[in-house]
């Protein structure tokens, strides 16, 4: 089996501290959020997940805009790109970094669940046939676009998001590990269409020109109560999750 | 109550140029000596891409050289995709019945439509299509197989009037079955008088339950061929050995690696939101039994694994609940030596195999199928 080779010392620095991990559940009302998704050449997949997860068969890449219109902490947008890959027998990708254009709910995300926040802003623009993902940083720069082309109803039941391993540092012990972030999502509409990715500036998300798209699969567009779980499961970043995952 | 091997063909890394040549060479031997000691079927599936897990991509040579190498178990495709990017429905048909002839008679045909993303996206192939392109295949193939010259205008496909050759040896027609993984499939195979191949390693209660629904169903089948297949078929995984505590160690680790593996996998229900594929395959059923309930020496429920004894008593349990046969993984991931291998075969031979009712050899090699209007 292929394991991820990424040295984990690479992203330490950047990895948000955490204060423990009793975070409380947060329900997000009335939120939208956009998913697009392309397979990447196996070449890179390896290098850019952490010895603790495996790559998928194929690698793919999702591109996640989440609009939240009401929070504790006033409206707010995230815009993610992660990869999908294992944890043990467990779907789980990483996510390369969060743009959040609400510096108090970035603040909150980062120190609660653990997300790799970066200030910027994602947005969506909804036209009758497809939607608009632009994702910019703080100076205004795009770092990534993406389209769903073909906008097609079906039914919540048919999507399976998911859950994202953020590589954290534990206040409390100074340890590394990775936390499991697995929202539960309550869907009123729901969407697919077409992926289409047009621009990812890789130096923007920390891949080191590693993604390469191969083959889009599909888009999914969903709106939602999200709800922000409880912290479950943790593991060693440099150790196999089948074996060093444990629960909190 | 009859028994099969399942061939999945797992290549585990790192690779040499003989990993898979080593692979094919000891599953050949392996269905030698299950022909010798008394299995009913050698089983192979039809995987593409799909690393490490199943390098099987061309069942229909590997089960060709099996029927080469035995003389009386039955080959079985487990399965043949019934979807047009991966074979032409013309080409199943001439290649099934050119098998059939090889093997004097002793093909089953499976049919499926895939699960993994990673293999119909591979093959460009649309999901939400897979399901009624399988049902147009399964209508098709037995007149093809039967009817002197064939002509066909279809939603998925068509052809002018031709002679579809050569024909199957058995007569009328190979017994046909369906893959079941997804919740109500067994219901389409009851429908169509076709057999249910179980195929996703769901403990004994799931598979109960989809046994008590096909066979609720089957008595109004209207069958898409000329014979009604109404065997049920279930699927675990086989490591007998004289000792049960050795047994148990190293076939549970068989078969926890065997769903790691299989989880690498991209399936389509992660991947790509559809109708046409309610769950995720098979996975979530490997992952629920190596999660799930044990006996108490930690034999996951319904799963062979032990001495002679207990693995008797495990299989006691799906024949009570009505199977017709069981079939068994005996490798995966080339975990178990070979000879260990060949050992489980042959002890399962001598020592379970006596315990079950069996058909008259006869019968079996007449196939089982049940003619149309007919009586077993």
């Amino acid at each position: 089996m292929r394991f991820g080779t990424l040295d984990i010392n690479e992203i330490a620095a950047a990895a948000p501290e955490i204060d423990g991990y009793g975070t409380e559940p947060l329900s997000l009302k009335n939120a939208q959020v956009l998913n697009v998704t392309s397979e990447i050449s196996a070449s890179g997949s390896d290098a850019l997940l952490p010895p603790s997860m495996n790559p998928s068969i194929p690698p793919y890449v999702e591109c996640t805009v989440m609009v939240f219109p009401e929070s504790p902490w006033g409206p707010f947008s995230t815009g993610e790109l992660r990869l999908v890959g294992r944890a043990g027998y467990r779907p789980r990708a990483r996510t390369f970094k969060t743009y959040v254009d609400n510096p108090k709910a970035a603040a909150e995300l980062a120190r609660r669940w653990g997300f790799p926040v970066a200030p910027g802003k994602a947005q969506l623009h909804l036209r009758h046939e497809r939607i608009v993902v632009e994702i910019n940083d703080e100076r205004g720069r795009r770092v990534l676009d993406a389209e769903m082309i073909d906008r097609e109803g079906i039914s919540g039941s048919d999507i399976q998001y998911i859950a994202s391993m953020h590589l954290v540092r534990n206040r409390a012990d100074g340890k590394l590990v990775l936390v499991q972030v697995d929202p539960d999502y309550v869907f009123t509409k729901v969407e697919r269409g077409f992926s289409h990715f047009i621009y990812i500036d890789q130096e923007a998300w920390g891949t080191k020109g590693l993604i390469k798209l191969t083959n889009p699969i599909i888009s999914t567009f969903a709106q939602c109560e999200v709800i922000l779980p409880k912290i479950r499961f943790i593991c060693d970043p440099n150790q196999n999750a089948l074996l060093s995952t444990v629960r909190v | 109550m009859k028994f099969g091997i399942f061939f999945e063909l797992s290549v585990p890394r790192p690779w040499t140029r003989d990993s898979e040549r080593i692979v094919y060479e000891n599953a050949l031997e392996q269905a030698a000596v299950a022909d010798e000691v008394g299995f009913d079927y050698a089983w192979a599936v039809e995987h593409h891409f799909l690393e490490e897990y199943s390098h099987c991509s061309s069942p229909e040579l590997f089960l060709t050289a099996v029927a080469m190498k035995t003389k009386r178990i039955r080959v079985g495709h487990g399965i043949v995709v019934c979807v047009p990017e991966y074979a032409h429905p013309i080409r199943v048909a001439e290649r099934t019945a050119v098998l059939d002839i090889l093997s004097g008679g002793r093909l089953e045909v499976g049919t499926g439509r895939s699960a993994t993303w990673c293999e119909l996206g591979g093959f460009r192939a649309n999901p939400d299509e897979t399901k009624k392109t399988w049902d147009e295949y399964v209508h098709c193939l037995p007149k093809m197989w039967t009817q002197e010259r064939y002509s066909y205008q279809g939603r998925v496909w068509s052809m002018p009037e031709r002679a579809i050759l050569p024909k199957p040896y058995q007569k009328p027609h190979p017994p046909m079955w369906v893959a079941v993984t997804s919740p109500g499939t067994e219901i389409d195979a009851a429908d169509r008088g076709m057999g249910a191949l179980g195929i996703s390693y769901d403990p004994l209660p799931v598979q109960e339950k989809k046994l008590l629904e096909y066979r609720r169903h089957i008595k109004n089948c209207e069958p898409v061929g000329e014979i009604i297949n109404d065997h049920c078929a279930a699927l675990t995984f086989l490591f007998c050995n004289e000792d049960d505590k050795f047994a148990i160690k190293h076939g549970t680790a068989m078969f926890m690696q065997f769903g790691l593996l299989a989880n690498q996998i991209v399936m389509c229900r992660e991947a790509y939101p559809t109708k046409s594929y309610p769950s995720a395959g098979l996975l979530p059923a490997v992952r629920a039994q190596a999660q799930g309930p044990s006996d108490t020496a930690g034999v996951p429920e319904g799963v062979a694994i032990g001495d002679p004894e207990r693995i008797v008593k495990t299989l006691k349990k799906w024949e009570s609940a009505g199977f017709d046969s069981i079939n068994f993984l005996t490798q995966a991931v080339e975990m178990i030596p070979q000879e260990q291998v060949l050992n489980s075969l042959r002890l399962f031979g001598k020592h379970v195999i006596p315990h079950f009712k069996r058909e008259q050899p006869a019968q079996a090699a007449a196939g089982q199928g049940v003619a149309v209007g007919g009586v077993r």
